[in-house]
């Protein structure tokens, strides 16, 4: 049977449902621009009619909840994808900075001094009783020994800024998973009430997302809504509400080039051992730092020491056989070097030939100042294939490394334009399905506006049916 | 397909900042007028680059190392020409003295005293310095190589000027030979037989190659001490003038040792002749003073031929230099037309993403409903 009571009533909540709309849809506008906010829609449903029979009437609809809209499973994907953005971008930032130490486009650089360097022994042969032309010598070969140590130390520069990112990027890990445990305890409290953590869920996923981009990680939901998170294969750094942290040490007793720079520990347990976890990481942020230390520094350091010890090895060689402006033969040019181990960074002249520019060899025989054999043997070296087993002359090996660089750079520079391209595609279709509409918003602000104003016109048309009811006696 | 406005702005921030980069990008090479500015740019051009570029600085200090060669060798030219003129007049003056209508004993005596002051001026000739070293002397530079009494003290180096990858040319040409006529091939051209090894085990093979072995080495000292004792000039009555069972020792060195003239040894043997008024004497001299021109004259067809290959290299190497160049330009310039017809392209497309991104920011709803 109807009252009019009831269709007050319904008036009465649908004025409140219409509020609990306007109240969302103002909760979207306001969070447009909210990294990660997901629009959120309210569910109405009917309330259960009553009656019986054929008349079964309406009470009315309720706000069931309110909801985001999202798809889980492209969340997952932008998660996944967010992985190779922060490797590749990490890649492409470093090794800009590694390309610019072998960039000789626009400054004078290895390249140029080793020429420089051979030039200046056929100029010394030229004239091989000058004085003036065995300083040109020895000032070229302090210049290539020089610029042998500034790669080398630039190399060594990166390495070690590489080594603040990590320390930094790890804080802020740090800084994430903790986040992460106290959401994870927010969105379990709200859904054991029976509630929809809509805001909660959306930080949780773009930090997910931002822990992502720093390593690769693992990470899974239980039922009761707290998820776990694992980096690399073993490191669990959110569990429930707590949290384990990582942390940098330097590398000890790994050979020189390695020693000093920074690994990832990880505690299991608070009393337990540290686990070195450096191995585990090879993609996001951190990974593409360490394989831009551990694997493309350290190749081109060890290029580069070969050459400067086949560099110092041949001409010191050669040199010895010569005779200088004293008669004696037998004098280093190089600072001999026992190996080729940091070669690069130990390379210079002879303390000797540094002294005494004539100490420089030219000749073949002894008691023969215009003899300029030896000084063309040594700058014939630039055209004989020395390196690598007499494939390649000091040129090529040094261009093909040039060469390499500008390749591994290009490749992340284009790894990285394309997985930003996924990416913004990925959030494209995100934005398309969570993203806010004003349009869409003003809309709702206007059917809600309406059926508010519908509803309050109910009132009082209940109101005035009431009033009619009650003047029926005064007639 | 659902639009959201993060969409809409997103598209117009992004959309911009790829034309703006872009737009950077043509700027850049414009302003540079380079193509490839660091090796990621194009690794495989600046690998190239690289490579043409240390060419290019090779090739400047070659032809340094030409220019170098050629004023030596020029030098040594003008310097044979005054020897040959020496020798030219010292045959002239013999000539006069040689039948003695047109001479007597006095005259005899009086040219040889301008003979003696040819061979002094020869040795001053043989003595010669371009800058501080004497060209002469083999590689002893910083020595006379020749004593008052004409003895060389210099050696047979051949100083080897690199004048492109892997090509040398000999620069001097030993006093010995052209003073001495020692070491001569068998045609008597003072042909460079030195070769300029590339490494040390090629140095030490040269080494052993040109070893002359102990038992030539005595000869050919016991044929110095010869020529030594004999320019002493003692007067001898009628001086017969070579001592035949010399040539037979030089004869067995082998037949690519060629004995040559000694220059200052023929001029003491025709100033002795004068001295002692002997006719056969000078005019025997005649017939040795015309081996002794033909011999400077060859050594200076030698220079002469050398002149040519430096200059045909000379001619190579600024070829080479040149395109050495257009390579580099052809792999790192930007194709300066290309980038202002780019530029021009970027920017429309520039303005029209301006122009559309206003109209696409601006309408909302909200601006329609009153």
């Amino acid at each position: 049977m109807s009252k009019i009571w009831s269709m007050m009533d319904i008036g009465k909540r649908a004025m409140q449902n219409s509020q609990t709309g306007l109240q969302t849809v103002s909760h979207n506008i306001a969070n447009k621009s909210t990294e990660g906010y997901s629009r959120q829609r309210v569910n109405f449903q009917s309330n259960v009619p009553i009656g019986s029979g054929k008349t079964r009437i309406g009470t009315g609809a309720k706000a069931s909840s309110v909801e985001r809209i999202n798809n889980e499973y492209l969340g997952k994907q932008i998660q996944k994808e967010s992985k190779a953005l922060g490797y590749s971008k990490a890649r492409a930032e470093t090794m800009a900075r590694v390309e610019q130490v072998y960039n000789e486009q626009v400054n004078k650089g290895l390249n140029k001094h080793m020429a420089e360097f051979f030039n200046a022994f056929r100029e010394l042969s030229n004239n091989p009783e000058s004085l003036a032309s065995r300083t040109l010598v020895k000032e070229s070969g302090d210049f290539l020994a020089r610029d042998f140590q500034r790669v080398d130390g630039q190399l060594t520069e990166i390495k070690n800024d590489i080594d603040y990112q990590i320390t930094t990027v790890v804080a802020e890990v740090n800084a994430i998973t903790e986040e992460i445990a106290d959401l994870n305890e927010k969105i379990q409290k709200v859904q054991i009430s029976g509630g929809l953590p809509n805001d909660e869920r959306d930080r949780r996923d773009v930090l997910l997302k931002e822990l992502s981009e720093k390593m690769n990680i693992k990470w899974a939901e239980s039922e009761s809504g707290s998820v776990t998170v694992t980096a690399g294969n073993s490191a669990v750094l959110v569990s429930g509400y707590s949290t384990r942290k990582l942390f940098t040490a330097p590398i000890t007793g790994q050979g020189a080039k390695r020693e000093g720079h920074l690994d990832i520990y990880y505690k299991p347990s608070k009393q337990g051992t540290p686990v070195n976890v450096t191995k585990q990481i090879n993609s996001g942020a951190i990974g593409g730092l360490l394989e831009t230390r551990d694997q493309t520094i350290m190749g081109l350091q060890n290029k580069l020491d070969k050459l400067a010890f086949g560099v110092q090895e041949n001409v010191n060689r050669i040199h010895k056989e010569g005779y200088n402006r004293y008669n004696q033969k037998g004098v280093e040019f190089f600072k001999p070097l026992a190996s080729e181990e940091d070669a690069a960074k130990k390379i210079k002249i002879s303390e000797k030939i540094a002294t005494d520019v004539g100490l420089v060899a030219s000749g073949a025989s002894p008691n023969s100042p215009g003899d300029n054999r030896i000084a063309n043997i040594i700058s014939s070296l630039q055209n004989r294939q020395m390196m690598e087993n007499g494939t390649a002359t000091f040129d090529d090996f040094y261009s093909t490394t040039v060469g390499e660089v500008g390749i591994m750079t290009n490749k992340a520079n284009k790894a990285y334009e394309s997985q930003d391209d996924v990416l913004k595609q990925l959030n494209n279709i995100r934005e398309s399905i969570s993203g806010v509409s004003l349009d869409e918003e003003t809309a709702k602000m206007i059917e809600f506006q309406k059926s508010f104003d519908a509803s309050a016109r109910l009132i009082r048309a209940a109101d005035e049916m009431m009033d009619t009811v009650l003047n029926l006696k005064r007639y | 397909m659902r639009i959201s406005d993060n969409m809409r702005f997103d598209q117009v921030k992004d959309n911009l900042s790829k034309n703006r980069t872009e737009m950077s990008n043509h700027q850049n090479q414009a302003a540079t007028q380079k193509r490839v500015t660091k090796p990621s740019d194009d690794p495989v051009a600046a690998t190239r680059v690289l490579t043409q570029r240390m060419d290019l600085e090779g090739k400047k200090q070659y032809e340094k190392n030409l220019n170098y060669a050629l004023s030596f060798l020029n030098f040594t030219d003008s310097t044979l020409e005054e020897l040959t003129n020496q020798l030219v007049r010292a045959k002239e003056l013999a000539i006069s003295q040689a039948n003695d209508p047109s001479s007597n004993k006095m005259s005899r005596e009086v040219v040889a005293t301008e003979i003696k002051q040819i061979y002094e001026q020869m040795v001053r000739i043989g003595n010669r310095k371009m800058g501080d070293r004497y060209i002469f002397g083999g590689y002893k530079t910083t020595v006379p190589p020749f004593s008052e009494k004409g003895n060389y003290k210099g050696d047979t180096g051949e100083m080897l000027i690199n004048i492109d990858k892997g090509s040398f040319v000999a620069m001097n040409i030993p006093g010995s030979k052209i003073f001495l006529g020692e070491g001569l091939s068998g045609d008597g051209v003072s042909h460079s037989t030195t070769e300029q090894p590339k490494s040390l085990e090629e140095l030490e093979a040269l080494k052993a190659d040109n070893q002359i072995s102990p038992e030539l080495k005595d000869k050919e000292e016991l044929i110095r001490q010869k020529q030594q004792e004999l320019p002493e000039a003692k007067l001898r009555g009628l001086a017969s003038v070579y001592d035949k069972g010399e040539e037979v020792v030089i004869d067995k060195l082998g037949p690519a040792y060629h004995k040559g003239i000694d220059l200052f040894d023929s001029l003491k043997q025709l100033e002795i002749s004068l001295m002692t008024d002997d006719k056969t004497g000078v005019q025997e001299s005649l017939e040795v003073l015309d081996e002794a021109i033909s011999q400077v004259v060859l050594s200076r067809s030698q220079i002469g031929a050398r002149v040519m290959t430096l200059d045909t290299a000379k001619e190579t190497l600024t070829q080479g230099k040149l395109q050495s160049k257009s390579t580099i330009s052809s792999l790192e310039d930007a194709d300066i037309y290309e980038v202002v017809s780019n530029i021009n392209k970027t920017e429309e497309t520039l303005k029209a993403s301006l122009q559309t991104s206003g109209k696409l920011m601006t309408p909302s709803l909200m601006d329609f409903l009153r």
